[in-house]
């Protein structure tokens, strides 16, 4: 927890201002990076490894190998990907010099204050909005502690705040951290323990666990789950969903689709994730699955709109 | 994406009459309007030496006019009359800048932009004695000595320091439609008889004014009884009872008000010019009456509907009269007739009214290019008015534009203008804010170009573009390498700024002392309080209020320019000031690294402090400069940002600039950051804007915003873009106007332009039809940064 007059930190991977479709209103979503399950259609790749990464936009390169001339650890190569981790040491030389933006550090420690500041700067359009804060990631109770101020601090501003999560953490270590959030995206996935581990690399009971309690002791929770074909959309497993939502007297979720922009940053840092080589999720299969929940009295959100079917 | 939701019914919906209206006037073909010139040329010819005045000779001229101007009634029309001899027209005012723009008159037919139908039997008279009658007669030609004037002229045509709007003629006003309502051409010629009365304190000059104002009546008069004889003729007793009351006495009903104010519009567009001429707070005015028909229960909503929206498509019966170099200036075909809803009242509420949302229903239902739909919104504007007003902003076509009442009240009262006057303020034109019925701010007087001052000093006193005859045209020729901190470099902007408006002014002042000495304008000073109780012209500074309004654009290309060179030049001193400029001249040919490093440094529309202050800087610059002077009718001058497509025209004559845009390419769009630099989002790029202290503008500002119809769409969008809207306004912004485009819908647009004839995009400070704006356009709305997420 926090110590008097040290402000904690955690590696950011993005600050991303005006965002509509995470929470309500005109918010500031904040990725935090790391994350302890490995999803195979996971959309944020960059965010899996908690440690700070220098990427690399292929794209942007116009080969100058500016570089190249100032890196101190023999780091970058001609090839086709231009840093050589191993060597690397973040000294960050390589970015300042790039003109063309091709290499960027992401997941810079910011301690909560300097965080704080960042968010502030749109409040006036938080408060014009009914909008605020995100907290998502990665997976950002990996920050308890970090996580815990930052709440503190937004209460104190009066910044509304939203967490993100897939639900893997101490509950009781996290208790009093998720108390101060005013709404909370809890991600399902897939409920079948055997299928759930061998997709996302993670047992599910925690998990479970964890929404239930969140649900029995009546904090702001609201459950999103994505469609993923031929991973999260079997109709066993859209039952499975029904029967929890109903046995935690939940009766809306938000539904999403799977899209596949996030294959795109696969490669730019170094990490396990393999392409899918998926589309992105077909509108008549999303349509299927929202009004099999609607059939089943379970109201669809999409986009923060109820999705109707009369 | 998924739209399940049924689409709501727009409220107003459009029927019989008024489709087959709408149709009608859809499929009409714009045709140049000759008779205004061929009339005025006559009488100039023939009659103008039997009278003495200035006055009289403008006033006659108009009476011969519509006297003799062809006239009709089309089929259904529930207001009539038109400002040309044609259905949808284009005025040419021959003494004024008519004839520059007749250098078309062979292919106004044939362009490809804005076609203009044009019979043989006028353009030949236009081309045998229009033409060669006014080429050393028109105001412009007598203002200067012909060298001078010749000079003059060229650079105006190639829009490269400034451009003064002002030499067309000065329009821009907003005529005292109340007044006019409550009193009718008879009253108003009862208060100049009264004033003629006093005749001991008026001089001979007073004398002549007044006695031309009552043959402008006379004239407005004939025009109006021509039509009623036409319609009785015709067997109309609707237009024929109408025309009984209007123009003479008091309006007694909505529908008359709105043909006794069209009246009016027309006609201050014939005399003077079709620019700015702008309609006020018509749901406040028009409310005394509304209260009338409701407590007599003769009050249909429908009625009123469908009367206000025949009146839009009379406002957009006017398109200006431009060649294809004005195009490019102003693009689109605006007349800038704009129009006001809601806002304060003088009692500090919220002063929408029942008119104000069956206005905003016609607004939405019924899409039109005039008029320019202005909304005023208030921290103490009701919920349900700002709701209803974003909600039909985000139903798309870029109108209403939305005006923040907090900030434009605050800055018209440090300009001296008492509290309760500028409550009442409305918009002129574009987006200029006045005072209705009593201001004569020749709000559009001229546009100046920020950039060129930086081109100036990198150039060493000389512009770095600009072809063979480039001359010394900077205030001073301080080498490059003597400047040696950022500090000096902005003063030197600050001078050469100066030095050029210095220039911008001298010209200016002859141009309005042209105006008041060959054009002067009876008929549209009946309108303007102060003229008649002055017993001077507005042109003369009749008028209570007097001003003329500059307005400085490219300010983010000069911010961002300064702010790389600090960055490049005086922080990181990787490169010289000589280096900058060389890959200027260049077109930053072999200097591809330098570029990148210019590009890198920080711009204007992230949020970012250290160029924000930078445009901060300048904003305050430009204000001190302009507002240091006075026109000659006796008002201050005042600072304006907003552009048009002007920045696109300054952009083209401009060589490339430390910002990393290129050679050629277009300069910012008014307040907004550069096209494509705005890489945080609408919130962080809004943030930038607000850092500029826009009361430095009171003569407003424009700020166009974009967002693809994907994101502002349904419930949720209306409300999302009314909290950024309230946002930046409680956070000082003046002006906003929002496109909701649908990029697919666009690119079908040029590919089909047929398809998408009503397709309405916002351009600066007004709308036109996306068909309507030349190719070059058409590609800077569509590539102009999409706001999605």
């Amino acid at each position: 927890m926090t110590r008097q007059g040290i402000s904690q930190t955690a590696p950011i991977s993005e600050i991303q201002r005006f965002s509509l479709h995470d929470g309500p209103g005109i918010r500031t979503l904040v990725f935090l990076k790391g994350c302890l399950l490995g999803c195979e259609w996971c959309q944020n790749p960059e965010s899996q490894e908690i440690s700070p990464a220098i990427a690399f936009y292929k794209n942007r390169c116009k080969k100058s190998f500016e570089c190249l001339k100032v890196c101190p650890d023999d780091a970058i190569t001609k090839g086709n990907h231009r840093i050589n981790y191993t060597k690397c040491t973040m000294c960050l030389k390589c970015i300042e010099v790039c003109n063309y933006q091709a290499l960027e550090l992401i997941g810079e420690n910011l301690s909560a204050q300097d965080l704080l500041q960042a968010v502030l700067v749109d409040k006036h359009y938080y408060d014009s909005s009914n909008g605020g804060v995100t907290i998502s990631g990665g997976e950002a109770t990996l920050h308890s502690g970090f996580l815990d101020e930052f709440a503190s601090l937004c209460q104190k501003e009066n910044i509304d705040l939203t967490l993100e999560t897939c639900g893997l953490f101490s509950f009781t270590k996290l208790v009093s951290t998720l108390a101060k959030f005013d709404l909370i995206y809890f991600d399902l996935k897939i409920l079948d323990a055997r299928l759930h581990k061998k997709a996302t690399g993670a047992d599910n009971k925690v998990i479970i666990e964890n929404a239930r309690r969140l649900c029995d002791q009546k904090f702001p929770v609201e459950f999103r789950f994505t469609l993923v074909e031929g991973f999260t959309d079997g109709k066993e497993n859209l039952l499975n969903i029904i029967a929890f939502l109903k046995e935690v007297k939940k009766d809306v979720i938000h539904l999403q689709k799977y899209h596949n922009l996030g294959e795109a940053k696969i490669g730019i840092v170094p990490g396990a994730q393999k392409k899918l080589g998926l589309p992105a999720y077909p509108d008549d299969k999303f349509l299927a699955a929202a009004s099999f929940f609607y059939q089943n009295q379970i109201k669809v959100l999409f986009d923060g709109e109820v999705v109707a079917f009369d | 994406m998924i739209q399940l939701q049924k689409i709501k019914q727009s409220p107003f919906r459009i029927t019989g009459r008024l489709k087959q209206l709408q149709d009608d006037h859809l499929s009409t073909k714009a045709s140049l309007g000759a008779e205004r010139a061929i009339h005025y040329t006559e009488f100039f010819k023939k009659n103008a030496k039997k009278y003495d005045s200035k006055y009289m000779k403008m006033a006659q001229a108009l009476y011969y006019h519509l006297n003799n101007r062809s006239i009709r009634i089309y089929p259904g029309e529930i207001i009539i009359g038109t400002h040309t001899e044609h259905r949808i027209g284009a005025i040419c005012q021959p003494e004024l800048a008519g004839t520059v723009m007749l250098e078309d008159l062979f292919s106004f037919e044939k362009r490809s932009t804005n076609p203009l139908h044009i019979d043989k039997k006028s353009k030949s008279i236009l081309l045998k004695k229009v033409i060669p009658y006014w080429l050393s007669k028109n105001v412009l030609a007598k203002s200067f000595s012909t060298a001078k004037g010749l000079k003059y002229s060229m650079d105006q045509l190639k829009a490269t320091f400034y451009i003064i709007n002002e030499a067309g003629g000065i329009a821009h006003f907003l005529p005292d439609y109340e007044k006019l309502i409550n009193k009718g051409t008879n009253g108003i010629r009862k208060q100049i008889n009264k004033k003629i009365s006093e005749a001991e304190n008026l001089t001979p000059q007073n004398r002549d004014y007044l006695k031309a104002s009552l043959v402008s009546l006379d004239a407005v008069e004939v025009f109006a009884d021509r039509y009623k004889k036409l319609a009785f003729t015709q067997g109309n007793l609707e237009i024929v009872e109408m025309l009984e009351n209007v123009p003479r006495k008091p309006a007694s009903s909505l529908k008359e008000a709105l043909q006794q104010i069209w009246f009016f519009q027309m006609i201050i567009q014939i005399e003077s010019l079709d620019q700015g001429i702008s309609l006020g707070r018509i749901d406040q005015y028009l409310y005394p009456i509304y209260q009338k028909e409701i407590k007599a229960k003769v009050f249909s909503e429908n009625d009123f509907k469908e009367t206000f929206a025949a009146f839009c498509l009379k406002l957009s019966e006017v398109i200006p009269l431009f060649s294809k170099r004005m195009t490019k200036l102003f693009g689109g075909l605006p007349s800038g007739q704009a129009l006001t809803i809601g806002g304060i009242g003088k009692d500090n509420k919220c002063a929408a009214n029942e008119l104000t949302y069956m206005i905003l229903d016609v607004i939405e239902g019924f899409k039109t290019r005039q008029p320019n739909w202005h909304a005023r919104i208030s921290k103490r504007s009701c919920d349900k008015y700002v709701k209803r007003a974003i909600q039909v902003v985000a139903g798309g076509g870029g109108s209403p534009a939305l005006y923040n009442d907090d900030v434009i009240i605050g800055a018209l009262t440090k300009r001296k203008i008492a509290k309760p006057r500028a409550q009442n303020y409305a918009t002129i034109g574009c987006v200029e804010p006045g005072i209705p019925g009593e201001s004569f701010t020749s709000s559009d007087a001229a546009i100046f170009n920020l950039p060129i001052a930086l081109e100036i000093i990198l150039g060493e006193g000389k512009r770095i573009s600009g072809g063979l005859f480039k001359q010394q045209s900077g205030k001073n020729k301080t080498r490059l390498k003597d400047i040696q901190t950022f500090d000096t470099l902005m003063e030197l902007v600050e001078v050469e700024l100066a030095h050029q408006i210095s220039y911008l002014k001298k010209n200016l002042d002859k141009i309005e002392k042209g105006n008041a000495d060959f054009h002067p304008t009876p008929f549209s000073s009946l309108l303007i309080k102060g003229c008649i109780e002055s017993a001077l012209d507005s042109t003369e500074g009749g008028a209570l209020f007097n001003a003329s309004g500059i307005q400085g654009i490219g300010l983010a290309d000069l911010a961002d320019s300064l702010a790389a060179i600090k960055t490049v030049v005086f922080d990181k001193k990787e490169h010289s000031l000589e280096e900058v400029a060389q890959a200027c001249r260049n077109d930053f040919k072999n200097f591809s690294t330098l570029k990148a490093k210019l590009i890198k440094a920080p711009k204007f529309g992230n949020d970012d402090a250290q160029v924000d202050e930078i445009a901060a800087r300048i904003a305050a610059m430009f204000d001190k400069i302009v507002s240091s002077y006075k026109n000659t009718r006796g008002g201050d001058w005042i600072p304006g940002a907003y552009s048009m497509t002007c920045h696109n025209a300054f952009g083209a004559n401009m060589a490339a600039l430390p910002s990393g845009r290129g050679q050629q390419e277009s300069l910012a769009d008014g307040l907004a950051p550069s096209d494509g630099s705005d890489m945080a989002g609408p919130t962080a790029s809004l943030n930038s804007v607000t850092r500029i202290d826009h009361e430095h503008f009171p003569n407003g500002v424009n700020l166009n915003i974009k967002f693809s119809s994907n994101i502002i769409r349904g419930k949720k969008g209306s409300d999302i873009l009314r909290g950024l809207v309230t946002g930046y306004f409680n956070n000082g912004g003046m002006q906003v106007q929002v496109n909701v485009l649908d990029k697919k819908l666009l690119e079908d647009a040029i590919v089909n332009p047929d398809k998408h004839r009503n397709m309405l995009v916002r351009i600066s400070g007004y709308s036109a039809y996306f068909t309507d704006l030349t190719p070059q356009m058409q590609r800077e709305v569509i590539d102009r940064t999409f706001h999605g997420c």
